[in-house]
């Protein structure tokens, strides 16, 4: 029996430049963090090992106070032996980094900077590929198959990239074959660099990012922790929360006559979970120009509770009938305006930037209109 | 919509009480009542009422409140088309607001609802603007304009369209547009400027800085962040030559190769100086082998010279000899043809005197002989000298001019054909003889031939033989021929010139002469043969050779035999001398073999010593040869010894260039990779500082931080663009209501303020142009007048014309309203305020309207309903 966690993708270091406030260091911070929760895990767990699959940081330039509180980190858990493998962000050709990791690295951390066999413990191999340049343009898990390990020995591998389609950076020429475990005799590839976590196959996985950095996955940060019996058995996986902020998208379909605000609130996750909770609120259907105006005013509402909450209505139509138009007024110039600027909304003529201003321009008069209501 | 009551209670100045205005009339209603007597409250209650929501806490609603607190409470009875209805609103505390149906007690609507129903009344529905026409105390119109507004004068000088528009604005919404307009050019006018440039200073403006700032930072950084990694490339591609320039294998391989190269090159060295010294023993034994085998050579060449010069100082002895007889055989020969040459010479000169002497005897004698001639030809000369001048003697004679000859021939001639014509003019007979008769008739003696004509002159006779004479007479008379006769007088002269008888004797002597002359001629030419110089010449020569004539020696030899004798000698001479002259070059042969025998020798005897002395003497010869031939052998194996040793050498030789050219290059080649180490680790010490610096500073993490926060500031412009776009938007579409609404309603209420402003000022009418809706003209008194001021009471009056004006129109499209003027009659004069009041009446027969005012005595002329104020208590 063999037990490990795997976690990938904590980007340290990363700033989040379009964040404004404190957010970007709170987010930075909340990466930093990872390494004490995944130690705390592996405590936890009863786990000696945490394998790291790339991108450990962020870029290949981190600075000095990321790299060296990163590796302080690490050694604070000497119980825990830390492998890690330079991935795209981090690649081999940040040489500099890797020199100087190298020199700071305390005891327990192992930096699997060549593709050479590792013995984690006994009988136990690691066959890391590390990335050799941002993008090596070839399969760095090829050497896997012919490596030679002692017989009876659980081959373990660990890499970084992507499997057809799911790169993060979608880049076509270096793909790790996706069945590199069964042709390399692997009990177990761990896999970083899709920030969600993917089981490929039943040795095969990618842990995703322990902290999410964007909207795109919508999965919760979380590591693995794997065990495996022996080098037959099919390795045990269980999902570990290690995240600290959730990063969601929230859809909001609506229907004309619904109310925003009651929707808006029903999709919105818990009070206390909102501090910790980066959400990008996605409407789309139809509404009418009080409706939209609510909706607006109640994300408005609503955003001091969150770490960042945002509105996406570029997929909301807007109904307006003469009612609305009577709140504006129901007659003379402004009404004229207003009708004015509902036909143009619609008029399928125009170009949708075009109509949006006119249906924006709207919704403002109708605002405007509410605001000096006499 | 008509009011027909008014009711308030705790409303400014009625604290705790309340006021009502009851049975408002159709027609002009008039409240006038002086200052101060809750007039303008009313009016204020009654705008409140239909204008101010009942949940309102605004300015205007605080302002109802009395001084002494209170909830102000407002009510009005109003007719519509639909039925009479009661609008009660209380503000502030325990508000509320609700129509009443007057008629059934029925509470129609209330709160939202009855402000929902006035504002139907206000406004007027949805098909166009309606509601209370209201002309305030010295205000034009509704709209907040009061600040300006009360500025007075100034203001009032404000045109008269912008009075008639501001009207027709202030009926048709426009105080909500204003503010909605006043809203959005706020909000727009924080973004950007007048002409829709981002304003300095705006957020606009700033997103746009920022944007721009992130941007030029975003691509500084990203070509840092370039740099960087090119660094990083730059310094891993050092780092690996580095280790590989710096293994030990690499570094041991190259040593050992400088190592070889340098052994190599010593043996090659070493190897090259043995060669060296082996080529110049070589060359030592070639030169003695080649200076013993020339001794050899030398010495047998002599041996062979030797004998030789032997045979040859022989023969050359024998030449030599031969050339001494041969020169002794030329002497000889050489004497003996001198001898015969001065023999021959001797020989040839006494033939030579001879022959002289014989010469001189011989010239003598030809001189006597040609003296003797000579004296005969002078003697034959001197003869025909004689002869000469005999016959031309004779010849002077005998010599007739040629001339005189001619002429006589000619005078000859003439006379006889002189004659010949003196005889043609004679009478002529001929006979004709008869065959038989054989007798002639003569004529003066003379017979007459058979038919010869004969002529006669004068008389002739004929004598007939046998008959008779006959007397023949022709009596020709002489015509006495003068020419004839001096013709033969001047023949006869001639002849006597020339002494001659007739012609044939002139001619005869003439002939002559001629023969004469001839012999002259001959004779002369022999005196010039004799004596060609002349006589005396002749003479002189004769005189000369006789005085020159010597007897010469008589010689008895035969002068061809002297001269043979001479002439054989000479031969013998030049024979003699000849053969001298053969045999001289023999002797110069001679002497030349001599020489060139006595030459060789002398040369085959130097050679001979010089053979020699090379040989030494003879009997030791044989002795030295084979000395000589041993040395050379030995010689020649010594050489062959050198060569083989050289050559050994050659044969092995390594290449010396080679061998340096290797030596060079391992040496350079050990030399350039650690230059290139050096190098590289400066290069490398170079990069790792700025890629530590540059590391230090995060520069990637940087660059990623500002690209995304590139795109957020990005995306706030374009929110920015887009706000800006709807504002502007907006802006426009209310811009264009506005200016739509002032068409649609500004020229219908010209059209109904026209005949309105005709009643008021008969002095003076104002034109508009059809299109702009400007005013045109205003002439008064026949005047024009400037159209920019007008007086304040003109304006005040124009603004409640417009009013009027305007309510009529409404009333026009079955919706009429209620105008309402507080006050508004402060500038104008009482004539001005008269005719007012017959407009107003004018308009009231299908209009309500009712007026506040405090000039009681003025409006006492209004007529109208006057309306009373009376206590109310809810």
């Amino acid at each position: 029996m063999f037990a490990f966690i795997h976690s990938s993708d904590l980007h340290l270091g990363k700033r989040f430049g379009s964040f404004s406030g404190d957010l970007p260091g709170r987010l930075r911070e909340a990466r930093h963090d990872v390494i004490g929760r995944l130690a705390d895990h592996a405590r936890a767990q009863g786990v000696a090992t945490v394998l790291l699959a790339g991108d450990t940081f962020d870029t290949e330039t981190p600075a000095p106070e990321v790299r060296r509180q990163a590796l302080t980190a690490m050694a604070q858990h000497a119980g825990i032996r830390w492998v890690i493998l330079p991935g795209n962000h981090d690649s081999l050709q940040a040489s500099q980094l890797w020199a100087t990791v190298r020199s700071e690295a305390p005891e327990n951390v192992i930096l699997a900077l060549e593709p050479h066999v590792i013995e984690l413990a006994a009988d136990v191999m690691l066959l890391p590929a590390p990335c050799t340049t941002r993008r090596a343009g070839r399969d760095l898990t090829d050497w896997m198959n012919g490596a030679a390990t002692p017989e009876g020995a659980l081959r373990l591998g660990l890499a970084h990239g992507a499997i057809q389609g799911f790169s993060e950076e979608a880049v076509a020429a270096d793909i790790i074959a996706p069945d590199r475990a069964m042709h390399a005799g692997l009990a177990y590839l761990a896999l970083g660099d899709w920030h969600g976590a993917i089981e490929v196959n039943a040795r095969t996985r990618y842990s995703g990012t322990p902290e999410p950095d964007r909207f795109k996955h919508d999965q919760p940060g979380e590591a693995l922790l794997v065990r495996i019996a022996g080098t037959a058995a099919l390795p045990e996986v269980t999902a570990l929360p290690t995240a600290r902020f959730s990063w969601r998208t929230l859809p909001l379909h609506l229907h004309d006559g619904d109310d925003p605000a009651e929707a808006l609130a029903r999709l919105l996750p818990e009070m206390h979970s909102r501090r910790q909770t980066l959400a990008r609120v996605i409407a789309t259907g139809r509404s009418r120009l009080p409706a939209r105006t609510a909706l607006a005013g109640a994300i408005a509402h609503s955003a001091p509770d969150f770490a960042f909450l945002e509105l996406d209505d570029t997929g909301l139509a807007t109904e307006c009938d003469v009612t609305d138009l009577d709140q504006i007024d129901r007659a003379g110039s402004l009404r004229e305006a207003a009708e004015a600027l509902l036909l143009e909304a619609g008029n399928e003529a125009l170009s949708a930037g075009d109509r949006e201003i006119a249906r924006a321009a709207l919704a403002r008069l109708y605002s405007y209109a509410q605001a000096v209501a006499s | 919509m008509k009011i027909l009551a008014l009711r308030l209670f705790n409303v400014r100045r009625f604290a705790g009480r309340g006021v009502a205005i009851e049975g408002i009339a159709d027609g002009v209603n008039v409240l006038s009542a002086p200052n101060e007597f809750g007039k303008s409250t009313s009016f204020e209650a009654l705008h409140a009422l239909f204008f101010q929501p009942h949940g309102s806490v605004g300015g205007e609603v605080k302002k109802l409140r009395p001084y002494s607190g209170g909830n102000p409470l407002i009510e009005a009875d109003i007719a519509l088309g639909t039925g009479q209805f009661r609008i009660a609103k209380q503000y502030l505390g325990g508000r509320f607001a609700k129509v009443t149906d007057l008629q059934t007690g029925r509470l129609v609507a209330q709160a939202d609802e009855a402000e929902n129903f006035i504002a139907g009344l206000v406004t007027g529905g949805t098909s166009g603007p309606a509601g209370l026409l209201w002309v305030r105390q010295g205000l034009t119109g509704l709209e907040k304009r009061g600040k300006t507004e009360e500025e007075g004068e100034r203001e009032l000088r404000r045109s008269l369209l912008e009075s008639v528009q501001g009207e027709v604005e202030a009926v048709t919404g426009g105080r909500r547009m204003a503010a909605i307009l006043a809203a959005t050019q706020e909000a727009l006018s924080e973004l950007v400027t007048a002409t829709g440039r981002p304003k300095a200073g705006g957020r606009y403006h700033a997103a746009i800085e920022d944007r721009d700032r992130l941007a030029g930072q975003e691509q500084r950084l990203a070509g840092e962040v370039a740099t960087l990694q090119q660094q990083l490339e730059q310094r891993a591609k050092a780092a690996r030559r580095l280790a590989e320039l710096d293994s030990p294998g690499e570094r041991q391989e190259r040593r050992k190769a400088v190592e070889a190269a340098q052994a190599a090159f010593d043996a090659a060295k070493a190897q090259t100086d043995r060669l060296t010294a082996a080529e110049a023993e070589l060359k030592l034994a070639r030169d003695r082998r080649d200076a013993a085998e020339r001794d050899f050579q030398m010495f047998r060449s002599a041996l062979d010279r030797a004998a030789d010069l032997r045979g040859k100082l022989q023969a050359a002895e024998e030449r030599r000899r031969n050339a001494i007889d041969s020169r002794r055989e030329a002497d000889e020969a050489i004497g003996r043809a001198i001898a015969e040459t001065e023999a021959a010479e001797a020989g040839e000169q006494i033939a030579r005197n001879l022959l002289s002497r014989l010469d001189a005897a011989l010239r003598a004698r030809e001189a006597s002989a040609r003296l003797a001639e000579v004296k005969d030809q002078l003697a034959q000369a001197e003869a025909a000298r004689l002869s000469l001048e005999q016959g031309e003697a004779q010849l002077a004679l005998l010599k007739v001019s040629p001339r005189a000859i001619d002429e006589l021939q000619a005078l000859e001639l003439e006379i006889a054909k002189l004659r010949a014509v003196k005889e043609a003019a004679l009478a002529s007979v001929i006979v004709r003889y008869e065959p038989a008769a054989a007798v002639r008739i003569s004529m003066n003696g003379e017979a007459l031939p058979e038919a010869e004509e004969r002529t006669y002159d004068g008389q002739t006779l004929l004598s007939v033989p046998g008959i008779g004479t006959l007397t023949l007479r022709s009596n020709h008379p002489d015509t006495g021929d003068d020419r004839l006769h001096k013709a033969l007088e001047k023949r006869k002269a001639l002849l006597a010139d020339l002494k001659a008888e007739d012609l044939a004797a002139a001619r005869a002597r003439q002939v002559q002469a001629q023969r004469l002359e001839a012999e002259l001629g001959e004779l002369r030419g022999r005196l010039s043969q004799l004596a060609p110089q002349g006589l005396p010449k002749l003479r002189e020569d004769v005189a000369a050779r006789a005085a020159a004539a010597v007897d010469g020696p008589d010689l008895k030899e035969d002068p061809d035999q002297v001269r043979a004798v001479f002439a054989s000698s000479q031969e013998r001479l030049k024979h003699a001398r000849l053969s001298q002259r053969e045999t001289e070059p023999r002797r110069a042969r001679a002497n030349d073999a001599f020489v060139e025998a006595e030459t060789a020798l002398a040369a085959l005897r130097a050679e001979q010593t010089h053979v020699t002395s090379i040989l030494g003497p003879e009997n030791a010869r044989s002795l030295r040869e084979q000395d000589l031939r041993t040395g050379l052998d030995e010689r020649m194996r010594i050489l062959a010894d050198a060569e083989a040793h050289a050559a050994r050498l050659r044969a092995t030789i390594l290449d010396l260039d080679n061998a340096e050219a290797s030596l060079r290059r391992a040496r350079s080649a050990e030399d350039a990779a650690t230059l290139e180490a050096n190098q590289l680790r400066e290069a490398i010490a170079g990069l790792n500082a700025e890629i530590r610096t540059r590391s230090d500073e995060a520069v990637e993490e940087k660059w990623r931080e500002t690209g995304e926060a590139l795109a957020a500031a990005s995306a706030r412009l374009s929110a920015f663009e887009k706000e800006v776009a709807v504002l502007q938007r907006l802006q426009a579409a209310l811009e264009t209501a506005r200016s739509d609404a002032r068409d649609l309603y500004l020229k219908p209420v010209l059209g109904e303020l026209t005949p309105l402003l005709g009643l008021l000022f008969d002095d003076v009418s104002i034109s508009f142009d059809d299109k702009s809706l400007l005013p045109q003209v205003i002439r008064r008194n026949g005047l024009d007048e400037d159209i920019e001021r007008l007086s304040g009471g003109m304006r005040e009056q124009l603004s409640i014309l417009t009013r009027l004006a305007f309510a009529r129109m409404l009333a026009r499209d079955g919706r009429p309203a209620p105008v309402i003027l507080d006050d508004a009659l402060v500038y104008s004069d009482d004539d001005r305020i008269e005719k007012m009041f017959d407009a107003l009446h004018r308009q009231s027969k299908d209009q309500q309207i009712i007026v506040f005012s405090c000039r009681q005595r003025a409006f006492q002329r209004l007529g109208g309903n006057v309306l009373r104020m009376s206590d109310w208590q809810p």
